[in-house]
């Protein structure tokens, strides 16, 4: 990394060994072997060998974090996965047979389909309104206009998800809640949201609209303000008209918030829990229990460990695929 | 992701200026307002219903400006058998701890991946990426395993310890040290400083809004988390301020919503003061890193 470095004089030495790239550490580093040492090589070696020691001790305790609790333990769980755990006896190992019951379980493919439903309709929504959202606040207005805006829409974001459950349960219910109280005025009876199996899932997810849509519209707020003012004026100059500028100006600079956005969305909802267990409890049924309560229940209610492993490595699958995704193709789909 | 951020903001944009709106402009700066009237809606429910008497409780329609004012709603929720007062202390040592330990931990380990050269930096740090897409669900099981095996359930160290550190902290960091003009690290090493003169004396004094935004996302993530506490501890003590509120809303004073929505009101109200203080950094750190945190 010559950036690091002072800058100093051409080598000291000529390059003993090795051709192609060679940085001045080797060079020094030959110096060192040939006994030909310069006093200000000597300084320098010192202080390399001081500044990698210190490195090492600095990112000792973010490794010893990382080697308990990230690394260990996935070594641990794909190892469980493929044995049978109840905690009280001890793991026996099964082979496939865990991935085989997943493959003819109804449950497990429930709940991976009401995740999916839920992450594919809640990640477009709240994307969708979000930029809807953005794109009404991206104007001159007053500021104290502008401010209250953004505080309403973004306050949500503050709330723990747990604590906008215990609210929302408040405003669904159904003899009680204001939801219906203001239905009923447009002429819809009474909704049992949470417990009816048509509404339960959408119940949930307008919610989570709710909570996390103004996320997406700050990200896309500084999106449409990194915009040069210049391509607008182009586009007026050519007399582009308003759905024109939005087509091909406005959406194509904002794809980088679009792609980040869908991906941090994407890999939240996949793990959604916390609201759906407040709200439904998985119910009515099993209509809408997600992957994780599935994996929650079968860890810590049923002690099935190695099984409830086995349902967390295709979770940790299908996020890294989303992650991955975002790695390799981030650049193609974007544009810069 | 970081690409997001520095999408360049001294350039000219027509939007966003505050001032006079243009007159075509007010037909959607209102439905903008109805919108947010709408989001409003369950906070200030929230509110209302907190401040409300028992007997207007499930008033509908809910009086959105109340006549009458319970304080003693608030009253209940700290003075009750349910010791709410204990979810909050224990929230607040747990969240003290976390962010204490992952802003040493991580400005240590960013500023070493930042501003030192050692061998198996790059790949190091590869790692550490790597680990931002595993998902809690898939650790957890072991760590539970781990953990109850050196007898730490249902203890708050279970819930500090696996988050002392975190690669998000260091991530985050290293963008902030990494922007750090260089020619500060070379006066100070030409000056004799070591590598942890130039962390304290140089890159630290320089990371405020960084150290901030790591502060205010830690903060948040851990006051609010649900998960992880609810696998760890059972006794109603040491609960934390979401898994005793929703393990106890039906019972915090015989299913009155007042009174949870007083409960609700008051957890929440840390993270919503944090966040008017420091709002820039919070959004800062969201868009430099490209996570939610």
């Amino acid at each position: 990394m010559p950036r690091d470095l002072p800058t100093w004089p051409a080598p000291l030495a000529p390059v003993a060994q090795g051709a192609g790239v060679v940085g001045r550490e080797s060079v020094i580093a030959t110096q060192v072997t040939t006994g030909k040492l310069s006093e200000f090589g000597r300084w320098l070696r010192k202080n390399k060998q001081r500044e990698m020691l210190a490195a090492y001790g600095f990112i000792l305790p973010t490794f010893i974090g990382y080697t308990a609790f990230i690394i260990g333990p996935i070594i641990a769980a794909i190892w469980l996965s493929f044995t049978e755990y109840d905690i009280f006896n001890p793991a026996e190992p099964v082979g496939l047979r865990n991935y085989g019951d997943l493959l003819r379980d109804t449950r497990f493919r429930t709940v991976y389909r009401n995740t999916l439903y839920f992450t594919v309709v809640a990640t477009s929504l709240n994307l969708g309104v979000g930029i809807i959202l953005a794109m009404l606040v991206n104007r001159r207005m007053p500021f104290f206009i502008a401010y209250i805006y953004r505080l309403a829409y973004f306050f949500p974001v503050l709330v723990a998800l747990v604590f906008s459950a215990v609210i929302w349960e408040v405003l669904y219910a159904k003899d009680t809640g204001i939801i219906n109280y203001y239905l009923n005025f447009v002429g819809v009876s009474d909704i049992a949201w949470l417990g009816d199996k048509r509404t339960a899932m959408p119940a949930i997810i307008i919610m989570d609209v709710w909570k996390n849509t103004g996320f997406a519209m700050i990200i896309i707020l500084a999106g449409l303000q990194g915009i040069p003012a210049v391509y607008y004026e182009a586009a007026r100059v050519d007399g582009a008209n308003g759905l024109q500028t939005f087509r091909h100006i406005t959406l194509p600079m904002l794809t980088p918030s679009i792609f980040f956005l869908v991906i941090i969305f994407g890999i939240g909802a996949l793990q959604v829990f916390d609201s759906i267990i407040v709200l439904t409890g998985g119910g009515p049924g099993d209509t809408t229990r997600s992957a994780v309560m599935y994996i929650y229940e079968h860890a810590f209610q049923l002690f099935r460990l190695g099984y409830a492993s086995s349902v967390a490595m295709t979770l940790f699958v299908v996020i890294s695929a989303v992650t991955l995704v975002q790695f390799r193709f981030g650049q193609r789909w974007v544009h810069y | 992701m970081a690409e997001i951020a520095q999408t360049p903001t001294a350039v000219q944009t027509v939007h966003s200026r505050f001032g006079k709106a243009r007159a075509g402009d007010w037909a959607l700066i209102i439905i903008a307002g109805i919108g947010a009237a709408i989001f409003s809606v369950p906070l200030i429910f929230m509110f209302s219903t907190s401040l409300r008497p028992l007997h207007a409780a499930y008033q509908l329609p809910p009086a959105w400006f109340p006549t009458e004012f319970e304080y003693q709603n608030y009253v209940t929720v700290l003075t009750h058998r349910i010791p709410f007062y204990m979810f909050g202390l224990n929230s607040a040592k747990i969240t003290f701890w976390v962010t204490v330990g992952r802003l040493v931990t991580g400005s240590m380990a960013a500023f070493a991946f930042a501003r030192l050269r050692f061998p198996g930096r790059n790949i190091l740090f590869g790692l550490l990426l790597a680990s931002l897409m595993v998902p809690i669900q898939v650790t957890i099981i072991p760590i539970f395993l781990l953990l109850s095996k050196i007898k730490l359930v249902d203890n708050h160290l279970s819930l500090i310890l696996p988050s002392l550190t975190s690669a998000f902290g260091v991530f985050l960091l290293r963008q902030f040290f990494m922007t750090m003009p260089q020619e500060l690290f070379d006066a100070a090493k030409i000056d004799g400083a070591g590598p942890w003169r130039m962390y304290w004396n140089i890159a630290l004094p320089q990371a405020g809004p960084g150290l901030a935004a790591l502060t205010i996302i830690t903060f948040n993530q851990t006051w609010n988390d649900y998960f992880t506490p609810l696998i760890y501890l059972n006794t109603i003590e040491r609960m934390t301020l979401p898994l005793g509120i929703a393990a106890l809303r039906g019972r915090l004073d015989s299913g009155n919503p007042s009174v949870v929505m007083a409960a609700v009101a008051l957890a929440i109200l840390p993270v919503l003061i944090l966040f008017l203080f420091a709002q820039r950094y919070f959004i800062e750190g969201v868009t430099m890193t490209g996570i939610k945190g």
